[in-house]
């Protein structure tokens, strides 16, 4: 029983911030609208989070995916105003996260340095690529194809079902099918149980046979991978490429994965606990701005509400 | 959980107003520039006469999350929304509100058909006056150093408008066009940049003057030139927007000779006007409204 | 101290009693052996004794004065010591700071260290073991691991000068990572500390060294106990009978089936940078033991065997072909290695006892995980290693060290291996435990799987092995037949060079 509700403390939490808010605000907070605006406003950060937590599951991180995401915007933009099609921009921009992606992977797998140190070298890395690439500048306007930024403005309209008048957003779409990948490749491929044996001991896992390096290597892909979707749909949603504008992500997602990471039985990550993690943080966004909370006390709630979901489930570990 | 309630109920007490007023909320990615705090003051001040109650959300240099919060404060139905960020970054949000029949203001933004009117400063003219200047103290010869920022539209204008004042004199030569990292407020990491270039070019008198399109980098040259125990060469340093940090240098009679005064403060309650107009349900005719600027030398800084 | 009365200690964990109304009486001079199977509630008490978890109901008198014990620091205060198995020195810094650690460091003036003095006193509680020949200005981290065992022993010694005397030292299975040598090293140390006075509670699962070196024997079961007494009045047969409750004739189940003829390894000269002329035959079903002092290369060895790592001249063949280059080679080609760290090599505490099994196999059951394939087979492995356990769903955190290794054999016999590489197989594992382990092994080598053992148990070499392969500093100094010899006359070629 306190075993049970040591897991679904956070969950009680985000359950009591959602009553809360829809008490506070009966008119605006639980309608569709509002809650498929939440969904779009939150699609980078759950496609960053998911595909943060690939690499999470092996007690590694990545503190690139901000500035992998600027750059994948950056490359996307500048393509697009060097005249080339839509599609050719989106595959350079991932075939940049998937590079780049490997290169984190190669520095912590092969080479061996700490994915503190190898990621906080390759975030300014990426980032610098991203200023050269795009000379400083906002890329914006006539430059950017209105095919490109008219996909964050889409969705698939909803009247049929009652809901006139709205839609749902392509990059809500986008973002629960990353998820859906993510959770299927790690709980349900030999890939993803593999990856949570490289958690669970990694010297261990080596020695039980298997691949670690190769691995490694892969999980560092993905996340790169998904950090350059993240770094689409972000430049789709701006309708312009910054070379700082995936910055805020970073640290948001880790945020959420470690949020999931108090729901689960031992501690480990889950997609779908991260899931919820970005949830927490998006609905005290929405929520919070809508009681007109000042956004800076907003922060310090956002924070002081991470400690307390990891400081109870760390407390309560202990003592059971 | 009972607690969370507890702090949540109050933090919200803290921030609750009167419900009847109308509401307008402030939205920008930059209220760590001093320039924005001043247009909102500016704005809060006038809407405070007029009663209203205003909301100002500060994103962190985020401009998705920007979108997010015109989206949500669509979603709540507010009076206005006034935004201080680029409107072609945040057009998703714009198209939101206007299908909404919210308008928006921009304040000091950058014009786009979604917005209802943008009040500004007449960058252009700005950047001609101080770019003008330099040339004249010069007397038409020398090299020059600028501090650019062309990820930033409103200063990028600055930027192309110094270009071409400097391009038209053929005896004055651009030495370099520097962007800073502003991520610490710009003067470390231009004071830096500026080190290294006076240390590139050593001789007295080979570097005449040093064209900054805002403050900042001015200040950060300013401190550059100072240390290296140069300050006696005559390099004319100038700035724009003339913060209280650059007024004091320029009335100390230093390098730093002038800067131009945008009114932020007019900005910002010029922009309550125009808001209060919008809620009357008042058509505005010109979508651009500039607030005057003024030349600050040594003459006038502490005015 | 002349005595300190443990009575009536009791401790039970959500309702379950761990122990029971407990007596027991230490006397200074004396080394008190305690021992049971895990589970018995060794670790229970050794835990109320250092104050670290609360008791039910405790009650201790030293010299006739009753002593509060509710926190750590009591527990040192009534002089109380504790040295674990886990050699947790602090490896980057110095022998003497180790030492020295948690004491106030003397100083000259203010907070400048005065590092003569702080390494005169490490070298004085040294010497004091008798171990000074450790030197105290290296760093921990490069000690070999006997070495290392000493320093947390001097530590706990070093504190009695300044604050209250040490005159109970608790030694929770200390041989557990030691070698043979390095144990007798220790045992001189107990010596010394017993003849100063102190009194000493041995835990340990190693019946020989507990015969030889300590005064009385108390064995708990279950958290009851069973028996108490002095060395002499017990016998071997009656202590194993007392931890198990039943009678163990023989240890080691012999051989029943003949030795393969077709060779598993062949190594021929083979050489590495921390292994030179090896140089064996390994046939099918036949079981090699590797011995030598610690750190001599049996680990490496038997890494070497699992791929991990490549020969830098020689030959080495498994089963006629070039040997495998990776674990993961190994593993698809039958190998099963039992690494010697259970929780640092071998075990994903966090995961479940399914996927501890399944993991160097899953290759097998496609790329999708198949759990219902999976949990099928893990169940049927775990009934064959005699497994307890409640959900093969439960994480192997849970286990006692005995099972845990019952999990990690299950691994290795999956597909049943035609090569297993054991490291230390049997350490901090109970006797019932072990006898089962033999037996295991006993029945995949009459299938005809040949079987590598690593041990420092020398009677679980010769009980259960063929051959003995013997290393030097890595270099193979002999190959032995098993036939006649005994302890004694395998520990004479561990030396041999040294003495020639």
């Amino acid at each position: 029983m306190i075993e049970k509700l040591r897991h679904s403390g956070t969950l009680l939490g985000f359950a009591a911030i959602i009553i809360f808010f829809a008490l506070r605000l009966p008119d605006t907070f639980l309608t569709a609208r509002n809650l498929i605006n939440i969904s779009q406003q939150l699609s980078m950060l759950t496609v960053v989070a998911a595909t943060m937590t690939i690499v999470m599951v092996m007690n590694d991180f990545d503190l690139s995916v901000g500035s992998m995401a600027s750059l994948a915007g950056i490359v996307a933009a500048v393509l697009f105003s060097m005249g080339y099609p839509v599609w050719v921009g989106i595959l350079a921009a991932l075939a940049v996260g998937l590079l780049g992606g490997f290169f984190n992977g190669f520095l912590v797998s092969v080479v061996g340095i700490l994915p503190f140190v190898a990621t906080l070298g390759t975030l300014t890395i990426f980032s610098g690529m991203a200023f050269l690439a795009s000379g400083g500048k906002t890329i914006y306007g006539r430059d950017i194809p209105a095919g490109f930024s008219g996909f964050a403005r889409a969705g698939i309209p909803l009247d049929s079902i009652g809901f006139s008048g709205l839609k749902l957003p392509y990059l809500s779409i986008t973002a629960i099918c990353v998820v859906a990948l993510v959770w299927f490749v790690l709980e349900h491929t030999t890939f993803g149980r593999r990856l949570y044996a490289i958690g669970g001991n990694m010297e261990a896992a080596h020695l039980a046979g298997i691949r670690v390096k190769k691995l490694r290597l892969l999980a560092f892909g993905l996340t790169g991978i998904g950090a350059a979707a993240a770094g689409l749909m972000y430049a789709s949603r701006v309708a312009s490429a910054n070379p700082t504008q995936g910055s805020g992500l970073m640290l948001d997602a880790i945020a959420a994965v470690f949020l999931g990471m108090t729901m689960s039985q031992q501690g480990e990550p889950r997609v779908l606990f991260t899931l919820i993690g970005v949830l927490m943080l998006g609905v005290l966004d929405n929520g919070l701005t809508q009681i007109k909370v000042d956004s800076y006390v907003r922060e310090i709630l956002v924070g002081v509400i991470v400690i307390l979901a990891v400081a109870i489930a760390t407390i309560s570990k202990r003592k059971s | 959980m009972n607690k969370f309630q507890f702090y949540f109920a109050a933090a919200i007490a803290f921030c609750a107003t009167s419900i009847q007023a109308e509401t307008v909320t402030v939205i920008t990615p930059y209220l760590a520039q001093p320039g924005t705090q001043m247009y909102v003051e500016g704005f809060e001040k006038e809407a405070k006469a007029k009663g209203w109650d205003v909301n100002v959300v500060d994103t962190a240099g985020d401009v998705a999350a920007a979108i997010s919060r015109i989206e949500d404060a669509t979603t709540q139905k507010v009076d206005a929304i006034v935004i201080n960020v680029d409107p072609a970054q945040v057009a998703a949000g714009l198209q939101t509100a206007h299908d909404a029949n919210i308008p928006v203001v921009g304040m000091d933004a950058g014009s786009d058909p979604l917005l209802a009117a943008n009040v500004t400063s007449n960058g252009y003219a700005m950047a001609a006056e101080t770019a003008v200047y330099v040339a004249n103290r010069i007397e038409g010869k020398g090299k020059v150093v600028m501090f650019v920022f062309d990820a930033f539209p409103p200063v990028q204008v600055r930027g192309v408008i110094a270009d071409a004042v400097f391009g038209n004199f053929p005896d004055i030569e651009v030495l370099d066009r520097i962007t800073p990292d502003v991520s610490d407020g710009g003067i470390a990491d231009s004071r830096a940049k500026m080190e290294a270039i006076l240390a590139a070019n050593p001789e007295p008198g080979s570097i005449a003057a040093v064209w900054a399109a805002w403050d900042q980098p001015a200040l950060g040259a300013l401190q550059a030139i100072e240390d290296a125990g140069r300050g006696g060469e005559g390099i004319v340093i100038v700035g724009m927007d003339a913060n209280p940090q650059a007024r004091a240098a320029i009335a100390s009679g230093g390098n730093f000779e002038a800067s131009m005064a945008q009114d932020f403060q007019a900005i910002g309650s010029t922009t309550a006007d125009v808001v209060g107009r919008l809620i009357a349900g008042k058509k505005i005719r010109a979508k651009v409204i500039y607030v005057p600027t003024k030349l600050i030398t040594s003459a006038n800084a502490t005015e | 101290m002349k005595t300190l009365k443990i009575c009536n200690i009791s401790k039970s964990y959500r309702g379950v009693p761990a122990l029971c109304n407990l007596e027991l009486t230490l006397s200074g001079g004396r080394v008190h052996a305690l021992m049971g199977e895990n589970g018995a509630g060794k670790s229970t008490l050794i835990k109320l004794l250092a104050g670290v978890i609360p008791a039910d109901s405790i009650k201790l008198l030293k010299d006739g004065e009753p002593v509060s014990l509710t926190s750590a620091q009591d527990a040192h205060a009534a002089g109380f010591r504790f040295i674990h198995q886990e050699l947790n020195i602090v490896p980057q810094i110095s022998v003497a700071e180790n030492i020295l650690l948690g004491r106030r460091y003397p100083c000259w003036f203010g907070p400048a260290i005065n590092w003569r003095s702080l390494e005169r006193k490490a070298q004085e509680a040294l010497a004091f073991l008798g171990a000074d020949h450790i030197p105290v200005k290296k760093i921990a981290g490069s000690l070999p691991s006997g070495d290392r065992m000493l320093v947390k022993i001097a530590a706990a010694f070093v504190a009695d000068k300044e604050e209250a005397t040490a005159d109970l030292f608790v030694f929770d299975e200390p041989t557990a990572a030691l070698s043979s040598d390095e144990s007798r090293k220790l045992f001189k140390v107990i010596e010394r500390l017993k003849n100063r006075g102190a009194a000493i509670l041995y835990v340990s699962h190693r019946l020989d060294e507990v015969l030889s070196i300590c005064d009385d024997i108390t064995v708990l079961r279950d958290g009851h106990l069973v028996s108490t007494g002095t060395v002499r009045q017990t016998s071997r047969n009656a202590l194993i009978h007392a931890m198990t409750g039943r009678d163990v004739k023989d240890a080691y189940p012999p051989r029943t089936s003949p030795i393969g003829v077709a060779p598993v390894v062949t190594a021929k000269n083979v050489s590495n940078e921390h292994l030179h002329g090896l140089d064996f035959t390994l046939h099918k079903g036949e079981v090699l033991g590797v011995v030598g002092l610690a750190g001599s290369g049996q680990g490496e060895l038997l890494r070497l065997l699992l791929g991990d790592g490549k020969p830098k001249s020689g030959t080495l063949a498994f089963q006629m072909s070039p040997a495998p280059g990776s674990p993961n080679n190994a593993w698809r080609k039958g190998i099963a290695y039992i690494p010697r760290e259970r929780r640092g090599e071998a075990l994903m505490l966090s995961l479940s006892i399914r996927s501890n099994i399944v993991l160097p196999h899953l290759a097998r059951f496609g790329w999708l995980a198949n759990k219902h394939a999976e949990t099928r087979i893990a169940e049927d492995l775990c009934e064959k290693v005699r497994l307890k356990y409640d959900s093969i769903e439960q994480t192997t955190s849970q286990l006692s060290g005995g099972n845990q290794q019952k999990v990690i054999f299950a691994r290795a016999l999956f597909g049943n291996p035609s090569l297993l590489l054991l490291d230390e197989p049997t350490r901090g594992v109970d006797i019932g435990a072990k006898f089962d382990i033999y037996q295991l092994v006993r029945a995949q080598s009459a299938k005809g799987c040949a079987v590598v053992l690593a041990s420092s148990d020398l009677s679980e070499i010769l009980g259960m092995c063929d051959r003995i392969l013997v290393l030097q500093n890595g270099r193979q100094t002999a190959l032995l037949s098993r036939d006649n010899m005994t302890s004694a006359d395998l520990l004479q070629y561990f030396y041999t060079q040294e003495a020639a």
